[in-house]
């Protein structure tokens, strides 16, 4: 693991929590990340209006889990999380990597950075810290919004599994919750490659278009049945499974899978990060 | 230098998340255990008087009866080839569930020991099927038990042999083989029924044919635990907003349209079709009018008894005359045709 002591812990370092507490800020007040925010929050208002409005597509036509959303509001914020983890929260993701790393390193201040008395292996957790943070608001903000959209348009008070059981509106909370964690750990992993990318480059657009564009073609390769061999190792494969906390009982299996996998992949991405940014010259 | 150790533990961060990533690859393999030898018929008389246990389990098919691709058959069908898993829970006392999940949706069948119900959440719709309704028209059955069936039909026409072991779900298992008489006429080669050393429950199926590698069909248990289940499970209240529909006991009319021919492995199931196929109950996912279909994808004959087309696959083949009688068996195209022809 990566626990070595920042090389610069010898100078006087700045203290971590006003550095961290600097970079959040920096994340938070960036207007296109506000943007961004707010516009997934739209979203489950968006869906949940339609669906109230148009009672939902009827069986067997367009997505199966949309269908269920129609009076069981509470199976909005997880429809929205499965339409939005595919591409629209990655993008997010990958935007707060991009300006993490490469985005400083195009304006000429990540010199500065790496000159400053901040050891460079913290450097580095600062960032991870912020791309963290901002995933787990997407998340959460969907989540939210969803739960009020859901409640207040079809005033469920309760939620009907796609196993045909109902559970009170405590459970159902709690599988919205559980859905959300489960999310954001797979968004964590997709936002710690995002970082090493960024580590890597110097323009933004560069960590957006692999971000995204490898999502797209993992999601090919996933297709291809002779590259099943493949499968196991692309993110997207087990990315539907968080419709799973929908059946009664939850079937665990693809879920855990997927936590083992995302976390492979925060591993990977923070290391490579540690790795090319402690080589880095200045 | 400090940042090259760094540099170093990093990158052996990222090797460890690699091989995290390749631990997903591997399969769960098991040894082949070892367990006393046992008499074939030992075996099977134990297994057919196994007490159903507690339990939970995920059960995976594989199919690859070779049939042609459906028109209106969705690809997550069972029918349509390919993978599909299923759940299944028991409680050793005939109560059951069983779901079949599908993408953004799943089927669930919970036998309460009185009522049996299906639902479907794609349709939102629940079947209740009435306690008058006798067992054998009960839409549910643990797999145990349809492994079971299996044995029962077969035996009498089979070479019975016990191959060596095998590990399913991790629990050992012996590995009974039934292989048709040389006087049967089928296109199946053999029967593999993975039988639980401990509790003699059935916990695999492989259905073999003549020449072919893959097996036809294989469905089995990846996951089992034999605990005792909340009674919660095999409870089925309707949620609100489902429609509840309650089809009438099944017709004696419709027993007496089903007729066998044949024993074993070469028996041929004859059947009529229902009149308006349109009014069957149920949640087919198949197109509406299988004449339509079956020429679309069959081969037309004829004979005595009328004529038809026929769809033959790897595993069996089908026979629909144009008045709507359907035989079906594990068997060549002339058993078809000859059960077709057979006096009442």
């Amino acid at each position: 693991m990566t626990t070595t002591t920042p090389t610069a812990t010898h100078r006087s370092s700045a203290p971590l929590g006003r550095v961290l507490l600097s970079e959040l800020r920096w994340v938070l007040r960036r207007p296109r990340n506000l943007l961004a925010l707010l516009g997934l929050a739209a979203l489950p208002v968006l869906i949940g209006t339609v669906v109230a409005l148009t009672g939902g597509p009827s069986p067997g036509d367009g997505p199966a889990l949309l269908a269920s959303v129609a009076g069981n509001g509470l199976v909005l914020p997880i429809v929205t999380l499965v339409m939005t983890q595919s591409l629209l929260l990655p993008l997010v993701t990958a935007m707060v990597a991009a300006d993490a790393l490469a985005g400083e390193s195009a304006h000429g201040t990540l010199r500065g950075l790496l000159l400053a008395p901040v050891g460079r292996v913290r450097l580095v957790w600062v960032k991870a810290t912020g791309v963290l943070v901002m995933t787990v608001l997407s998340v959460a903000v969907i989540a939210v919004v969803g739960v009020l959209t859901g409640l207040v348009i079809v005033g469920s008070d309760g939620l009907v599994t796609l196993s045909g059981t109902t559970l009170p509106l405590t459970g159902a909370i709690g599988r919205v919750a559980l859905a959300a964690g489960w999310s954001m750990t797979q968004m964590a992993g997709i936002g710690a490659i995002a970082l090493a990318v960024s580590a890597l480059t110097e323009h933004p657009l560069v960590v957006l278009a692999v971000t995204v564009g490898g999502l797209i073609v993992f999601g090919v390769l996933g297709e291809l049945p002779a590259l099943e061999w493949l499968r196991p190792f692309l993110i997207t494969t087990d990315l539907y499974a968080v419709a799973d906390v929908l059946r009664d009982p939850i079937p665990t299996g693809d879920l855990i899978t997927g936590l083992w996998r995302a976390g492979c992949y925060v591993l990977i991405g923070v290391s490579a990060t540690v790795a090319r940014m402690a080589t880095r010259d200045v | 230098m400090k940042r090259r150790s760094v540099a170093l533990t990093a990158t052996a961060g990222a090797a460890a998340g690699l091989l995290g990533l390749t631990a997903l690859t591997l399969p769960a393999g098991a040894a082949k255990p070892d367990l006393p030898a046992i008499e074939p018929e030992e075996l099977v008389s134990s297994a057919m008087t196994a007490r159903s246990p507690e339990m939970a389990g995920t059960i995976r098919v594989d199919n690859d009866l070779g049939l042609p691709a459906l028109p209106g058959v969705p690809e997550s069908s069972p029918l349509s080839g390919g993978s599909s898993t299923l759940r299944a829970w028991s409680d050793g006392q005939g109560r059951h569930r069983l779901t079949v999940p599908s993408e953004g949706g799943e089927k669930t069948v919970v036998d309460d020991g009185d009522t049996v119900w299906k639902w479907s959440s794609t349709e939102r719709t629940v079947t209740k099927y009435r306690p008058d309704a006798t067992r054998e028209h009960r839409p549910a059955t643990t797999p145990a038990e349809t492994a079971r069936h299996l044995i029962a039909k077969l035996r009498e026409s089979s070479e019975v042999a016990v191959d060596g072991t095998a590990s399913v779900a991790g629990r050992d298992a012996y590995e009974l083989v039934l292989t048709p008489e040389p006087t049967e006429r089928t296109v199946l080669r053999e029967v593999r029924i993975a039988i639980g050393a401990e509790k003699r429950i059935p916990l695999r199926v492989v259905v073999e044919t003549d020449g072919a590698r893959q097996p036809a069909l294989k469905a089995g248990f990846t996951k089992l635990s034999l605990e005792p289940q909340d009674s919660e499970l095999f409870r089925f209240t309707p949620p609100a907003g489902a429609k509840v529909t309650t089809p009438e006991a099944p017709e004696r009319t419709e027993r007496a349209r089903h007729r066998v021919v044949g024993a074993g492995w070469d028996s041929v199931l004859l059947t009529r079709l229902p009149q308006e196929p349109q009014s069957r109950q149920g949640t087919d996912d198949g197109p509406k009018d299988p004449r339509d279909l079956a020429r679309r994808i069959g081969e037309p004959v004829s004979g005595d008894w009328g004529r038809g087309w026929i769809v033959t696959t790897r595993s069996g083949s089908a026979l629909l005359t144009a008045d709507g009688r359907l035989a079906v068996g594990a068997v060549p195209e002339q058993v078809l045709t000859g059960a077709m022809g057979a006096p009442r």
